[in-house]
């Protein structure tokens, strides 16, 4: 017998074996989002590090501008392109399209400095938007000033467009580098629209100061500038973006068409952080004084770079071991108890193979001993009347050799079932060997009865038995014996049934005899 | 008499070789960079008080000292390498202590700053409501609770990071972001009738945090970095720390942020 706590230890051991699979897939679940975090984290800091140091690159590059026009004059048109057109050499500056030169020029200078352009060999120079305003920013060179650049004519008012203007006002007041807002580039305004930034630093009189606002504002002359395209500016940058993650640069922090700047691959659309499926994060970059909102979304291939299925590979393989320890366990434990049943089955099935025939399933000649006896125990007691029918089945042998034994077998099976089928249920049929067949009839009133019974049977066998499409006939022979008026003992009973069954033979076959009147 | 003399004459020249010698090293420029923040700098006007701070630094100093303007997290990473040498008003953690010294001239609480339509009352509230999210400025660290918090806020995926205060302002009133940290130099901004009438404050509750002049470890030895500490002292002393604050807040806000 088990003990009863060992029943629980498969349970117990599956349990726990599960249990440890969630933990370890879920540890490994963590892992993975942690490790694909701060890939992302990271992603996103290398680029906004990468644009900061982009502009604080051309930070440098224009401050060698300002500080070139801080020991020339800004109209020295010949330092200015000597130095661009050295630094142009320089690949780390292929973002920047042009470095320029813009002039402050008050209305009443307004007359001067356009007759002193024409003069210096551009006779179509002139301010433009037209109109009389009470200061003028136009720009006055452009290096490099080649190819289409040098179709672009100057003269175009930086101060008429607010956007610029608010980033040059930021650059006067402060004297630090200012970049403005989403611009579309003067030297791309006849072609489609591009978006593009200019960069502004000013430039104040020689031997002025410059310390306070007020000072910067009285002693300004102009600003030199970098115009950057922002793709250019973008593709200058060393390295190529994290596979698997779009990014997108807006003007300002609202996302909209018009704010857009950049979008890499470029058809990406901008979700909202909290919309996104997967990682996603978006930083308000401070450049020279204007905001930047880079806004970085994990596409599904970043997640699956890191998600390689190695959880799910834990789960499946953590079930299916702690399944199979489990079974394992279970049968260990229940060897014993499973041995038992298993003899228990065995023992049974031997003691009904010494009591039954296996051919029919009927009881075989001992068990119908067993019940003889104790049937005459019984009517000895109570007074009590019962009948023995001996039953041989006609030429059974000829059959036999005929159609051989398998058909014979079959025979016997039916006669078995059909005499199951004729008797009461109290009636006990047996199977003696051969074709011999006997029932035993409890609780008899009159020796009629048994014949009845006979009668009944010997009918029932006369039916043709169907056998792969033949028709067998068959019929039978039965002697009765009838306790106490044919005897009182075992043997007595037996051999008189037996005599009244070789008469009902010896009449001719297919008949039933009582041995009271053989 | 002339034994009086010679001593005293010995004692001058010794007490100005002293002197010379707490100077800190100008046999070299240097850089210093400041950052965008509320009171502390602006870079519109050129003003604030760190300004005001390193003008009187170098002042002292006679050193030749260029100042430049950066985002913080670039000024960290700078001061880490050694290719700056200081910065004004940083706090410290243990990791900045492994490549920065810091000379404290002032101390001063964090808060919480959330839009009052958040439901948000106490800083529970603010955590454990996922759907609020948290903007601060890239590199900075705060109290040891603020800090706790923005840690947390990382993990969960709840925090937008900025280059400066001005966009976390913007994105907190169009409601992308629900609370961001200040300090008092952020308060002018508050000023702000739309953002106060938006918000509300929520203090931590860990004591001032102070905040100094950063030296970094890799560009100055111990020694120099004792003399510009003995600079910074010196301000506070004399009151020169004092009458700079007093310029930005009024008498008693100066008083509890230079006095710790």
């Amino acid at each position: 017998m088990t003990a009863p706590r060992l029943i629980f230890l498969p349970w117990l051991i599956l349990i726990s074996g599960l249990g440890l699979t969630w933990l370890v897939w879920d540890h490994e679940r963590q892992t993975t989002t942690k490790e694909l975090h701060s890939q992302f984290d990271f992603a996103l800091r290398d680029t906004v590090s990468r644009i900061e140091q982009r502009v604080s690159n051309y930070e440098q590059l224009l401050r060698g501008v300002q500080g070139l026009l801080a020991t020339t004059a800004l109209t020295d048109r010949k330092a200015v392109h000597d130095y661009v057109e050295t630094i142009q050499q320089d690949a780390n500056f292929s973002g920047v399209e042009v470095i320029g030169v813009v002039e402050l020029v008050s209305a009443a200078r307004k007359q001067t400095h356009i007759a002193g352009m024409r003069q210096l060999g551009f006779p179509d120079y002139d301010v433009f938007p037209m109109g009389e305003r009470e200061v003028y920013a136009p720009i006055v060179q452009r290096e490099p000033n080649v190819g289409n650049i040098r179709k672009v004519p100057f003269g175009f008012d930086a101060w008429a467009d607010p956007v610029r203007r608010t980033a040059m006002e930021r650059a006067r007041d402060s004297g630090m580098p200012a970049i403005s807002g989403k611009v579309q580039l003067r030297i791309d305004a006849t072609e489609s629209p591009r978006p593009g930034f200019v960069m502004y630093l000013p430039v104040f009189a020689h031997g002025l100061p410059h310390d306070t606002k007020e000072q910067r504002r009285a002693n300004l002359v102009g600003w030199v500038y970098a115009a950057f395209r922002v793709r250019d500016f973008m593709a200058s940058m060393y390295g190529s973006p994290v596979p698997g993650l779009s990014l997108a640069i807006y003007d300002g922090v609202t996302f909209s068409d018009t704010t857009l700047m950049y979008a890499w691959p470029e058809e990406t659309k901008t979700v909202a952080r909290n919309g996104s499926d997967g990682p996603a994060a978006d930083e308000y970059m401070v450049l020279a004084g204007r905001t930047w909102t880079v806004a970085l979304r994990g596409e599904p291939e970043f997640e699956s770079r890191f998600r390689r299925g190695v959880a799910s590979g834990i789960a499946a393989a953590g079930a299916a071991l702690s399944i199979s320890l489990a079974v394992l366990v279970w049968l260990m434990v229940t060897a014993r108890a499973r041995a038992l049943r298993y003899a228990a089955l065995m023992t049974e099935e031997l003691r009904l193979m010494a009591q039954q025939d296996p051919l029919t399933s009927l009881p075989n000649r001992a068990l119908f001993g067993d019940r003889l006896k104790n049937q005459l125990a019984w009517a000895r007691r109570h007074d009590g009347r019962f009948a023995l029918i001996f039953l041989d089945l006609d030429n059974f042998k000829i059959i036999n050799d005929t159609h051989g034994h398998g058909v014979g077998d079959v025979i016997l099976i039916e006669v078995a079932q059909r005499l199951k089928a004729a008797v009461r249920t109290s009636d006990t049929v047996g199977r003696l060997g051969g074709d011999e067949f006997v029932v035993l009839m409890p609780e008899l009133t009159a020796p009629a009865d048994a014949m009845g019974l006979a009668e009944k049977i010997r009918i029932a066998l006369r039916e043709p038995i169907l056998f792969e499409g033949r028709e067998m006939c068959i019929s039978c022979s039965l002697g009765i014996a009838v306790y106490p008026d044919d005897g009182t003992d075992e043997t007595t009973l037996v051999r008189n049934a037996d005599h009244a069954m070789y008469r009902a033979k010896e009449r001719g076959r297919d008949a039933a005899v009582l041995a009271s009147q053989s | 008499m002339l034994k009086r003399i010679f001593v005293t004459v010995v004692l001058t020249m010794g007490a100005l070789a002293a002197a010379h010698a707490a100077g800190p090293d100008c046999s070299r420029p240097y850089t210093l960079a400041l950052h965008d923040h509320g009171l502390l700098y602006s870079a519109e006007t050129g003003t604030g008080i760190d300004k005001d701070v390193s003008d009187e630094l170098i002042r002292r100093s006679g050193c030749k000292v260029s100042v430049n303007l950066m985002a913080r997290s670039r000024i960290w990473q700078l001061i880490e390498s050694g290719a700056l040498d200081f910065s004004l008003s940083g706090i410290t953690n243990a990791d900045r202590d492994k490549f920065a010294g810091f000379a404290w001239y002032f101390s001063n609480k964090y808060y919480l700053l959330v839009r009052r339509d958040s439901g948000v009352r106490t800083l529970a509230d603010f955590e454990n409501n996922t759907k609020l999210q948290m903007g601060v400025i890239r590199s900075f660290r705060y109290s040891e609770s603020a800090n706790k918090l923005v840690d947390k806020m990382q993990a969960d995926n709840r925090l937008s990071q900025a280059g400066g205060l001005a966009p976390l302002y913007q994105t907190l009133m169009l409601g992308r972001i629900q609370a961001m940290i200040i300090e008092p130099f952020d308060y002018p901004t508050l000023e702000d009738a739309k953002i106060r009438e938006a918000t509300s404050i929520i203090e931590f509750n860990d004591p001032p945090v102070p905040h100094g002049l950063i030296m970094s470890k890799k560009a100055l030895p111990e020694t120099e970095q004792a003399k510009w500490r003995a600079l910074i002292t010196a301000m506070r002393s004399d009151g020169t720390l004092r009458r700079i604050f007093e310029k930005y807040f009024t008498p008693g806000m100066a008083a509890s942020l230079v006095d710790f």
